[in-house]
């Protein structure tokens, strides 16, 4: 008999015992195994992967884009994937990289944010607090050599401040006015900067929502990892929007002349 | 002839992927000490392969107001370190109400670093600042943590370009001095100001990891004249206690490109 | 006390011959030293209210809450030891958090109910512990409606449309049984439950008392927070003058 009542008090895990079943003197152990010993297996490579983030501060606050589409390798497999995701009032994560881990991302956020909701001490984590705890995260389980395979861009507005900082499964950091990951780092990173810098304080969000649109239409003709269907999320002093899924307006007809595209007579 | 064990197209040997834990960040830092002065100085660019990922991530800290930082390599984990240094000095000032020495922080981090030695913190660090006897110093560490005083040190991806330069001006290696004379042992600090600037604006010419911003610290022993540091443009103050120590910082721009 | 001397009142494991727990009795009793609390399940949603006697002057104003959040949507408050019902609240929480861990959903009251049910009950099982000396009121607006649960020291829970424990409970029932609540707003029972509390407490016998309460239904989003400052202010002073009229 285990005489320490808070042994007992362990939340009952329904995954290994749903009715119970278990005397509470010899409940299964879930303590972590010894890594070493057990032979546990780590991420080595991501399966279902989104591609770029792209984000910018306006005026107003943050904007920021991702598409809808989830891949498995070259295949185009989840085509209704949400990479955005509104993390209490004032916060939005945005995530490419291997969309399980970005999905055990979002439940540790949620609940880190029910936990806070509970304290009730009338204090509530904005950007800021919300980056630093995922770098910390990330930086800790790379150093398990465990890494969360992602690249993430977080955007926010809290107390009259525009926030926007990258974290990734290195735990490397960094803030600036445009921030983009993957592909978007080479190809819209160069569009943003010199439409944003300098501007920050000027651009109002309708021209914000112009250069997103531009830099996610031309992420969707040169990345072959992408969707002509994203969403845009606005984080101002309103609060979060997350836009419904909108669509790339392309024209390929000037592919036609091209060798290489489409039906080939020679 | 053919390796026995060497593997053939026919039997491909398995093939192991592993996870890199590293990063390499760019920039680059520099220290130099003067007779009662030092300066501790760093680009903020920050970059990976051929992308600039911010031009402004500083990667020179105040750890108090006779201890400054500068940390290079892989910049989580230069961030992470600092962020555990000034955890360690906390929790000094707790036990024992003062500030830790310089060379109590030199011994600290090299037995930080050490502990880490199977599993390094990529980062090469340099600590300036003054010593309790009141003179300029600087530390340089390796990323396991082997450490010495100095009287300059450059690192990072110029220091190949910085560190002959500071060798040449600092140390005079290569020059004879006109007979009758010798070499200056300390120099003073608006000549180890414009060293400092001139070997970022150099730096920033020929390597295309550095540029973008320049962030230079400055320490003052106790009692030291300003020597026209008031007169600099865009200097701002840092001192946070009265020890008598001061701490300035002055910004430049870079180029961008 | 016919189980005093006897015996069978030392340990939460030992009978008593005619089938009694006096341990967990003696819980009760606890609980029934308590200020009163209630809670309403009403139309919309839920409200709970605790009449927190203040045992000292010294103390800070909002100190040693009994109304705590266990998940977004749920709320419980307690009578009793005030250190056990924090013990029970962390336990809820602990258990709201497992089930969203495995079911990526949020749980139902009922599932929390009989979840913190069985935990209350194994501390009337051995002798090296003592049950909890709590009544807990749980609330909640979920998937199904509203709902209200409440837990006894024996670990047994019913689900009610209105719930009191604590020294007050039978006035504050009979008060509950008079309303329709069923066709309660969350707003009118914020003002009902005000009133109740305030017409249970001893004034003559008891010192002062700090009025708790929080809501849960569509004015909150279905979110479980304290009653706002505005609707607080104008609860207290319709219960002080219903209590003004009534004494007539």
């Amino acid at each position: 008999m285990d005489h320490f009542p808070l042994n007992w008090g362990r939340p009952r895990n329904d995954a290994v015992d749903s009715y119970s079943t278990y005397p509470i003197t010899q409940r299964p152990n879930h303590a972590p195994k010894d890594a070493f010993s057990a032979g546990i297996q780590h991420t080595q490579q991501p399966i279902v992967t989104g591609t770029s983030v792209l984000a910018i501060k306006f005026k107003d606050g943050i904007m920021m884009a991702a598409d809808n589409l989830a891949s498995y390798g070259s295949l185009a497999r989840f085509r209704d994937i949400q990479r955005l995701h509104a993390v209490g009032e004032h916060t939005v994560l945005g995530a490419g990289g291997d969309m399980s881990d970005f999905q055990y991302i979002q439940s540790i956020l949620d609940e880190l944010m029910i936990d806070e909701f509970a304290a009730g001490d009338g204090h509530a984590l904005g950007p800021a607090e919300v980056h630093n705890y995922l770098s910390e995260l990330m930086y800790a389980r790379r150093s398990k050599m465990n890494p969360l395979w992602n690249a993430m861009l977080v955007g926010g507005f809290k107390d009259g401040q525009r926030f926007l900082a990258y974290v990734d499964m290195l735990g490397t950091t960094y803030s600036a006015s445009t921030l983009a990951t993957g592909y978007g780092a080479h190809i819209a990173q160069p569009l943003l900067r010199r439409a944003v810098e300098g501007r920050e304080d000027t651009l109002d969000e309708e021209e914000a929502r112009k250069i997103i649109e531009q830099s996610m239409k031309v992420l969707f003709y040169r990345d072959a990892r992408s969707l002509d269907k994203y969403q845009i999320a606005t984080i101002t002093a309103a609060g979060v929007h997350i836009s419904d899924s909108l669509q790339i307006e392309t024209s390929w007809s000037f592919a036609e002349g091209l060798r290489g595209y489409g039906a080939q007579t020679q | 002839m053919q390796h026995a064990f060497a593997p053939s197209a026919s039997h491909p040997q398995p093939q192991q992927r592993q996870f890199n834990p590293y990063s390499e960040n760019g920039g680059t830092i520099l220290a130099i000490a003067g007779a009662n002065f030092s300066v501790i100085a760093g680009d903020t660019r920050q970059s990976e392969g051929y992308s600039i990922q911010t031009r402004y991530a500083p990667k020179v800290f105040r750890l108090t107001d006779k201890a400054v930082l500068a940390t290079n390599g892989f910049a989580a984990d230069g961030n992470m370190f600092v962020k555990k240094v000034r955890q360690r000095l906390e929790w000094y000032r707790h036990a024992h109400a003062k500030d830790m020495s310089l060379r109590a922080i030199a011994r600290l981090i090299q037995t930080m670093l050490y502990a880490r030695r199977f599993f390094p913190y990529y980062v090469y660090n340099i600590l300036g600042g003054i010593e309790e006897d009141g003179s300029g110093a600087v530390y340089s560490f390796d990323p396991v943590g082997s450490y010495e005083r100095e009287a300059c040190r450059a690192a990072g991806a110029a220091q190949s370009l910085v560190q002959p330069f500071l060798d040449n001006q600092i140390y005079f290696k290569n020059q004879t001095p006109a007979p009758g004379t010798s070499h200056p042992a300390h120099l003073p600090l608006n000549h180890v100001l414009s060293l400092v600037i001139d070997s970022f604006t150099s730096a920033t010419e020929r390597h295309i990891e550095v540029g973008d911003g320049l962030e230079m610290y400055v320490v003052l022993a106790k009692g030291t004249p300003l020597q026209g540091l008031d007169a600099i443009q865009g200097i701002t103050e840092m001192t946070a206690t009265d020890d008598g120590e001061r701490m300035f910082i002055i910004r430049r721009n870079l180029k961008r490109d | 006390m016919t189980s005093i001397g006897t015996g069978y009142d030392l340990s939460a494991s030992t009978y008593s011959p005619d089938g009694r727990i006096f341990q967990v009795e003696y819980a009760n009793k606890a609980v029934e030293n308590s200020g009163t609390a209630i809670g309403l399940k009403v139309k919309d949603g839920v409200v709970l209210a605790v009449e927190k006697l203040v045992h000292s002057k010294l103390l800070v104003p909002g100190a040693n809450r009994r109304i705590q959040t266990v998940d977004r949507h749920i709320g419980l408050a307690t009578a009793g030891l005030p250190a056990d019902g924090r013990t029970v609240a962390s336990r809820a929480r602990d258990e709201a958090a497992n089930f969203r861990d495995v079911y990526r959903s949020p749980p139902t009251l009922k599932t929390v109910a009989d979840r913190l049910g069985h935990f209350v009950q194994m501390y009337t099982l051995y002798s090296s512990v003592r049950p909890f000396g709590i009544s807990t009121i749980l609330g909640a607006v979920d998937k199904d409606g509203p709902a209200l649960y409440v837990i006894e020291p024996s670990g047994v829970f019913f689900g009610y449309h209105g719930a009191a424990v604590g020294k007050g409970r039978q006035l504050a029932k009979t008060e509950l049984e008079k309303l329709k609540l069923s066709e309660l707003t969350a707003r009118e029972a914020v003002i009902e439950a005000a009133r109740i509390i305030y017409l249970v407490h001893e004034d003559a016998k008891e010192k002062e008392f700090e009025l708790e309460m929080s809501w849960i239904g569509p004015e909150t989003n279905n979110q479980h927070v304290a009653v706002p400052q505005d609707l607080f202010n104008e609860a207290e002073a319709k219960a002080r003058e219903a209590l003004v009229s009534g004494l007539e």
